[in-house]
């Protein structure tokens, strides 16, 4: 028996896990309809697809949200995970689970895949015959895949920089690390016997004022380790910056790079999507606002040239939106995707070149960190402040990086910290900003600019 | 240089406000030691004996503060004369639900703090820990 089937049998042996049979689960996804695998869709339908959020904890509630879904005409229905579950805490999520049960008020906020198991949940994921993504957040997320996969969700979202540094203060990054190998590899063996399995990396990280070159070159490593573990379809991602301009130069520059960086380890016979998501910020109040914010988010995937759109509700400023408020937004995005034809394309080309000398230099600089392996290489780079993510929690994150928003709404940095963008690079961002002002001023702008869409 | 202690008390993680913390401080010429977010209580005060600091400000945005400040009277008294000359300052969102500041501020300066800002914006709260520290020298 090999190492991984070994450690397979200890995950799987946990005791909320009915016993997990192998080769069922092998011959289910052989013979799986074609019709789930999001990667085929990608191939076969000429449109971009539009998959919105939720996820409720009992299998009624969840079943109805996706009828609601199906009648909206959605592309791509999702899965998404409570809390409980995503911390690995399956006793709990068992007894709000039970709770929710039996008295009709949700005692959480997703789907508890493991404790309604992957024989009940195949039933529903399976009867509607459209593509199924897993939304979680989950640090070790190895049960809750090898639970997914055999369930019928054959799109795994996250990776080990993007669940863990907007999301955790001090869960230990290199464990993180190489829990997802896990991921990667069971990904990768079962997307050997039907169409691949797909995994996404979550773009919109802090959603706070961060900059395209940080997003890009963590989108890149993560598909990086996606790629070298096997895996043969892959979606990168970002959230809308709050900037137009930004936002195309964004998406052609990370599709450009993606392709490059793929080759440059030889795996350029994957799969690579591109992932847009509806404004991830502080949402407007006013809902007749949000609605307005929503629409032209749409608009902007279309001119990045998306391949799948994430959508938001008008209610998001207020907590969970209802199945009724998520329907909604799919069915206007739909209409608005339909109505928006032959947009031209453009492109400012000095920010497509300052941003791609910005991303490539950070990258050099993680290749030619000391280590053996590449998800080493992304540690260190993480540890030594060459990668910080504004805003992030997590101790580990440098949080020395310091942007603002230009007068045309750009994200600009204005302190670099130990992030090896090239001086030219540098000084052009601080040329679009007024840096005579004093700090006080300048927090007050961040202030102001963390809710620009408000 | 004056040293501040500051981090976002219990199960918050809150960071935004935490970060412009630190860097309005920096401005200002503190010398700051941010804990960030998911900060105990505990936490804080050996923070404030380990560095010798001047100032402890705590912030707290999910309302949950109050259920954790509760304590600051209890560790006051444990550490005796080491905390007298501590200035103690909490700001934030600091009810879950409404409150007004009426209420709210003699009830947190009786947990123990010597300046309390519900709700109120950041620059201002740190003009008033100014305007603290230049009296308490006269």
């Amino acid at each position: 028996m090999s190492l991984l089937q070994e450690e397979r049998n200890i995950i799987l042996s946990n005791e909320f896990v009915d016993n997990f049979d192998f080769a069922e689960v092998e011959e289910f996804v052989k013979n799986a309809s074609k019709d789930l695998f999001i990667s085929y869709n990608f191939k076969t339908k000429n449109k971009m697809l539009v998959q919105p959020r939720g996820g409720f904890p009992t299998y009624n509630k969840m079943f109805a949200l996706y009828e609601y879904f199906v009648d909206a005409n959605v592309d791509v229905l999702p899965c998404t995970i409570d809390s409980n579950t995503r911390l690995n805490d399956y006793a709990t999520s068992q007894k709000m689970l039970r709770l929710s049960e039996e008295s009709e008020v949700d005692m959480l906020n997703g789907y508890p895949l493991i404790n309604h198991g992957y024989r009940t949940s195949r039933k529903m994921m399976t009867h509607f015959n459209k593509p199924i993504s897993l939304r979680h957040g989950t640090p070790d997320a190895r049960l809750l895949i090898e639970t997914a996969i055999a369930s019928g969700i054959f799109e795994i979202e996250g990776g080990p920089i993007t669940y863990l540094l907007p999301y955790s203060k001090n869960f230990p990054l290199d464990k993180a690390f190489l829990y997802w190998k896990y991921v990667e590899k069971i990904c990768a063996n079962y997307s050997k016997l039907n169409e691949p399995i797909n995994r996404e990396s979550f773009g919109p990280l802090t959603a706070t004022l961060v900059p395209p070159c940080i997003t890009i070159v963590i989108q890149i490593i993560e598909m990086l380790l996606s790629l070298e573990e096997g895996v043969k379809s892959f979606s990168v991602s970002f959230s809308q910056s709050g900037s137009v301009m930004q936002d195309i130069v964004t998406g052609n520059v990370i599709k450009r790079l993606a392709k490059y960086y793929a080759n440059e380890i030889g795996c350029g016979d994957a799969d690579i999507h591109l992932v847009y998501h509806q404004w991830m910020g502080a949402f407007p109040e006013d809902q007749n606002y949000a609605t307005q914010l929503i629409s032209m988010s749409t608009v902007v995937a279309s001119m990045v040239g998306a391949d799948k759109i994430i959508t938001k509700t008008k209610q998001e400023a207020s907590g969970i939106p209802t199945k009724e408020a998520n329907a909604e937004t799919v069915a206007n995005t739909q209409y608005l995707l339909r109505i928006l034809n032959g947009l031209p394309s453009f492109t400012d080309k000095e920010e497509e070149e300052i941003l791609t000398a910005e991303v490539m230099a950070i990258m050099e600089a993680v290749f030619n960190d000391s280590a053996d392996t590449l998800w080493r290489k992304a540690f260190n780079s993480i540890k030594s402040g060459i990668i910080d993510v504004p805003f992030s929690p997590h101790i580990i994150n440098h949080n020395n990086m310091i942007t603002i928003r230009d007068r045309n709404k750009n994200i600009r940095i204005i302190d670099r910290g130990k992030v090896p963008i090239p001086d030219r690079c540098f000084e052009y961002e601080k040329s679009k900003c007024d840096l005579t002002k004093d700090t006080t001023s300048i927090v007050n702008d961040i202030i102001h600019d963390i809710g620009i869409m408000q | 240089m004056m040293k501040v202690i500051t981090g976002v008390v219990g199960n918050d993680i809150h960071v935004v406000a935490n970060r412009l913390i630190e860097l309005s401080l920096q401005a200002r010429g503190f010398q700051v030691f941010n804990l960030g977010v998911n900060t105990y209580l505990e936490e804080f005060i050996d923070a404030v004996i380990e560095t010798d600091a001047d100032i402890l400000l705590i912030s707290s945005l999910n309302g949950e503060a109050e259920g954790w400040c509760r304590e600051v009277k209890l560790l006051k008294a444990k550490y005796g004369s080491m905390l007298d000359n501590v200035v103690f300052m909490i700001g934030g969102n600091l009810v879950v639900g409404t409150g007004n500041a009426k209420d709210i501020v003699p009830r947190f300066k009786n947990y123990g703090f010597d300046l309390v800002f519900h709700q109120v914006d950041l620059n201002t709260g740190l003009d008033e820990l100014e305007k603290f520290l230049e009296e308490r020298k006269r």
